[in-house]
């Protein structure tokens, strides 16, 4: 019974000891995104939090590419030893795979936790004639075709997001692909597109000095820095929400004492003034939400997008 | 107008844009048929490359290499270095590619040799993995 | 004078000035590392400045890729490695220099060209950068394509002695270029079931490999086990007379002209810069010949080309919002993460950073002199002072660790040694190396804005030359075309 005992508590102490000593090394976080764009500052400045919260190193390596799938792909051979996360945005993990022979699901990952979220927005020119959500997508539904709109690229969440909208009132608008928000952006500035269908943080300039003209946001809400721009509720359309969302995982058999460890880790830098107040200027909002909730999100997503990509003619 | 070099050039390089159109004509649409006309374009320049070769080529070739036997060694030693990365590690196997590359090109003082290579090798470490924190493969004695 | 004071109190305080001097350095050091470049250093180090003031930040940023920028013509005129895809066109002609003993002249004029294209660029982007960048939102897909069109007809210059084979070798550039998943159908095409080829071959990889291998294997054949003496380096300060530098005014304006012109339009780069203004030297001589056998203007024009783009690419970044490159989208990072609003507002809510970040830009173009011209130049001739055995296997773990970092891929390595051999044998047997390269650059631009341009006009195929920017840059890309082979038949005609 004693030796029961102490085999017991020294079990228990050995298991304490290996979750105590972590982390003992740097982690190495991938980002399936080139350097300088939204998921890549996002994460650049939440490990820079997060080295003073755990107290070690973070190093970071971008594998761009194939709209997030090469990182991704390349991050699945890691083992999980708490020392190799992946931090990314929504699309390679739940819209990628719709359109692209992949090799992972959303089980092939420990879920860590969401960090932030924030809204697609669809903007035209101040001449475009509507003035409000309703107008503008009566407008597409009165002329089908005619209006082109330019979006992250071809299968990408933005255009889900899009076509989510569309296929529900019967709108036929040309998606024009392009290689990021910054290529939409300049194109829709100069005239090229008729809408710009990207993230809020580029546009938002341009929509105080009146050279764009906000009418929709993907999410349910509406968001307070684009006040013309209609939520996705008051146009009976909550159910189609779709948002660009950002998350921290790891590969899937991660010892769930250090996964804990990291998620309140996480839970407290993302919570940050300095982290909410920086998200803010990019119009984004924290948002945690951790362990299994975060596979289940995943896993709805999904199942949703699913269903557009097979409408669409992109599934595979 | 090396003859039979330009002939096994110009036969490459239309096989390649064969291949290339084969594989093109399979995919849907705008996004086909580019590398298809590429594909073809590509046979057609091997097959000019050939041709003029087996109407007005010289028979004497140029020398690919001028020395072969270096240029054998070169290569060689380099390939074994490249597959060593991943299983000794990035350190290891550049520190023996360093010391053994010289050694079999006639490279005869090991001191100055052992010299360099630790120099070297310390440079790289320091630039790489202390200022840039950049992962490199690990060293064989780290995994296991 | 209140901003101005405000802007240069900023820059000249202790942290901005020593980022500015030792980024400048560094960054001289890392284009002249084949394997390193400006995108990773700066991708790497600003994180790290995340904490501190903005414009050590910036500075940090100007001076690595101004210096970098530079720092690439080194290796391409001592060794024919061209350090930074950019220098490809330095070691046309500055390769032959080095060989007919006048390396340290070469580099010389590399040093001054580079600083003043870059001041040039520095000027633009203080001046009319903000007029500019309005003008360029008039470029849609259409006038892309036809940029990379105009890209494509210079390689009439580079070609070589062999016409066809030139053209096979921008074929099978072209050819590669299409590999990856394609953006507008996102059809994978020639990945052959693996993951890592879907966003393409990389271009750091093939550029590595096609010009870093040949050099080295010449080096081992060569099998030189004394290095050369203080006296064989000749780098007794070169003199370049006034006569030759008044000669090189002509090309420093069209080429600094050509790399604003680039620079300014998101999505172009400093290697096309330098390999237009290249172009345009040649054609403007009145000796083209003379060009690749180690003409100096050939160096300057290039030189000068691909500094000139450095500010001039800030420019959309810091008017509009819009990152021309991944170094400017990293800027805007930054902004970001300090609080800032990229956009047209954001010179009116910050003038003292964005204004001190310009003030940096023409401070760290003029640094190259100093850190560049005297230090940077002797530490790296003495490189030539080793055994070339002991060269030939330190540039290949210098070349396998630039290559790994950058994905984090072993394979990648693998592909580098492919490119690498190819590129051995196409020089033997007189394929050129420059078209294939161009081609991989040139090629996706082409094939995606005529596509986007087709998909935007519904399939009307002459809404790309009916647009007037269309039409003007189509008009430019025929003359391009026609003007070597006419005046080359003129010239013919004359001596007959």
């Amino acid at each position: 019974m004693k030796t029961l005992l102490i085999g017991a508590s020294a079990l228990a102490l050995s298991a304490t000891a290996a979750l105590a000593e972590y982390p003992e090394r740097a982690i190495e976080v991938t980002i399936p995104a080139p350097a300088g764009g939204g998921t890549d500052t996002s994460a650049r400045k939440l490990a820079t939090l997060l080295e003073e919260e755990l107290g070690t190193s973070i190093a970071i390596l971008n594998v761009a590419g194939g709209g997030g799938s090469v990182g991704v792909t390349q991050f699945m051979m890691d083992k999980p030893t708490g020392y190799s996360l992946l931090a990314t945005w929504n699309s390679p993990i739940t819209t990628v795979p719709q359109v692209q022979n992949v090799a992972y699901d959303v089980d092939s990952f420990t879920p860590i936790a969401s960090t932030s979220e924030t809204a697609y927005t669809m903007c035209v020119s101040p001449d475009f004639p509507a003035e409000t959500g309703e107008a503008f997508l009566a407008e597409l539904a009165a002329k089908p075709g005619k209006y082109t709109y330019g979006n992250d690229g071809i299968g990408g969440t933005m255009q889900m997001a899009a076509e989510r909208i569309f296929q529900a009132r019967g709108i036929e608008a040309v998606a024009i692909p392009f290689g990021g928000a910054g290529e939409t952006l300049q194109n829709f500035l100069g005239g090229h597109v008729d809408i710009y269908g990207g993230s809020i943080s580029p546009v938002l300039p341009y929509t105080e000095s009146g050279e764009a003209k906000c009418l929709i946001v993907t999410s349910a809400a509406p968001v307070e820095a684009l006040p013309q721009a209609a939520g996705l509720e008051e146009l009976d359309l909550g159910a189609e929400e779709t948002l660009l969302w950002r998350m921290v995982l790891a590969p899937a058999g991660l010892d769930q004492a250090i996964a804990d460890r990291l998620a309140a880790a996480l839970e407290t830098t993302v919570n940050d003034p300095s982290y909410v107040e920086f998200l803010a200027t990019k119009g984004e909002v924290p948002n945690v939400v951790t362990g299994e909730a975060l596979a289940e999100r995943l896993r709805n997503e999904y199942d949703a997008l699913a269903k557009v990509a097979a409408n669409l003619g992109l599934g595979q | 107008m090396e003859r039979r070099q330009d002939i096994v050039l110009g036969v490459v390089f239309a096989a390649l844009g064969l291949f290339a159109a084969v594989r093109a004509a399979a995919y849907a649409g705008a996004s086909g048929t580019y590398p298809m006309v590429l594909g073809l374009a590509l046979s057609g320049f091997g097959i000019l490359v050939a041709g003029k070769a087996v109407l007005r080529g010289k028979p004497e070739p140029r020398p690919l290499t001028l020395h072969a036997g270096r240029v054998a060694i070169t290569v060689a030693i380099g390939a074994v270095y490249l597959a060593l990365v991943p299983i000794l590690g990035f350190y290891t196997a550049s520190a023996l590619v360093v010391l053994a590359l010289p050694l079999a090109l006639g490279f005869r003082q090991p001191v100055f040799l052992a010299l360099t290579t630790a120099v070297f090798i310390a440079i790289v470490w320091v630039v790489f993995s202390i200022v840039l924190e950049k992962p490199l493969p690990a060293e064989f004695w780290q995994t296991f | 004078m209140d901003i101005v004071t405000q802007v240069l109190s900023g820059v000249f305080a202790v942290g901005p000035v020593a980022a500015m001097i030792g980024a400048s350095i560094l960054g001289v050091f890392i284009g002249a590392l084949p394997g390193l470049n400006p995108v990773m250093a700066i991708a790497l180090l600003l994180p790290l400045t995340y904490s501190m003031e903005p414009l050590v930040a910036l500075g940090m940023v100007a001076g690595i890729y101004n210096g970098s920028m530079y720092g690439g013509a080194i290796p391409a005129i001592l060794l024919r490695i061209p350090g930074t895809p950019a220098a490809i066109a330095t070691t046309f002609d500055g390769y032959p220099m080095a060989q007919r003993g006048e390396a340290s002249r070469a580099l010389k004029i590399a040093c001054w060209s580079s600083a003043l294209g870059g001041t040039a660029s520095a000027i633009a982007l203080m001046t009319i950068g903000p007029i500019l960048a309005r003008a360029t939102l008039a470029f849609g897909p259409a006038e892309y394509f036809w940029i990379a069109m105009f890209g494509m007809a210079s390689i009439g210059v580079l070609v070589g002695t062999d016409a066809i084979k030139g053209l096979m070798a921008a074929t099978l550039g072209l050819l590669l270029g299409t590999v990856g998943l394609d953006q507008l159908s996102g059809t994978p095409r020639f990945t052959f079931d693996q993951v890592w080829l879907l966003s393409g071959l990389d271009l750091i990889v093939i550029l590595v490999g096609l010009y870093a291998l040949p050099p080295v294997i010449a080096l081992a054949e060569a099998a030189d086990l004394k290095g050369l003496s203080a006296a064989q380096l000749k780098l007794e300060p070169a003199k370049v007379p006034w006569s030759e530098v008044r000669s090189f005014v002509p090309t420093w304006i069209r080429s600094s002209l050509i790399g604003i012109g680039v620079g300014i339009l998101p999505g172009a780069g400093g290697n096309i810069a330098a390999f237009l203004s290249y172009n345009a030297a040649k054609s403007a001589s009145d000796d083209p010949d003379s060009f690749g056998k180690g003409n100096p203007a050939g160096v300057a024009a290039a030189e000068c080309g691909n500094n000139a783009d450095n500010a001039a690419s800030m420019i959309p970044a810091l008017t509009l919002g819009i990152p021309g490159n991944v170094i400017a989208a990293l800027v805007l990072g930054a902004l970001l993460i300090h609080g800032l609003q990229p956009g047209p507002q954001l010179f009116h809510q910050n003038p003292g950073l964005v204004g001190g970040f310009m003030v940096q830009m023409l401070l760290t173009s003029l640094l190259i002199l100093a850190v560049g011209g005297a230090a940077a130049t002797k530490v790296f001739a003495q490189v030539q002072r080793l055994p070339g055995v002991l060269l030939v296997p330190t540039i290949l773990v210098l070349m396998a660790v630039g290559v790994y970092v950058i994905n984090g891929r072993v394979v990648d390595l693998w592909i580098m040694f492919a490119a690498g051999l190819a590129g051995y044998v196409f020089e033997k047997v007189n394929v050129p190396l420059a078209p294939i390269v161009l081609g991989l650059i040139l090629g996706p631009m082409a094939e995606q804005n005529v596509r986007r341009a087709l998909l935007i006009s519904r399939g009307d195929v002459t809404e790309l030359v009916t647009r007037p920017i269309s039409a003007v840059i189509a008009l430019a890309t025929l003359g391009l075309i026609v003007y070597p082979v006419a005046s080359a038949i003129m010239r013919r005609r004359r001596a007959a």
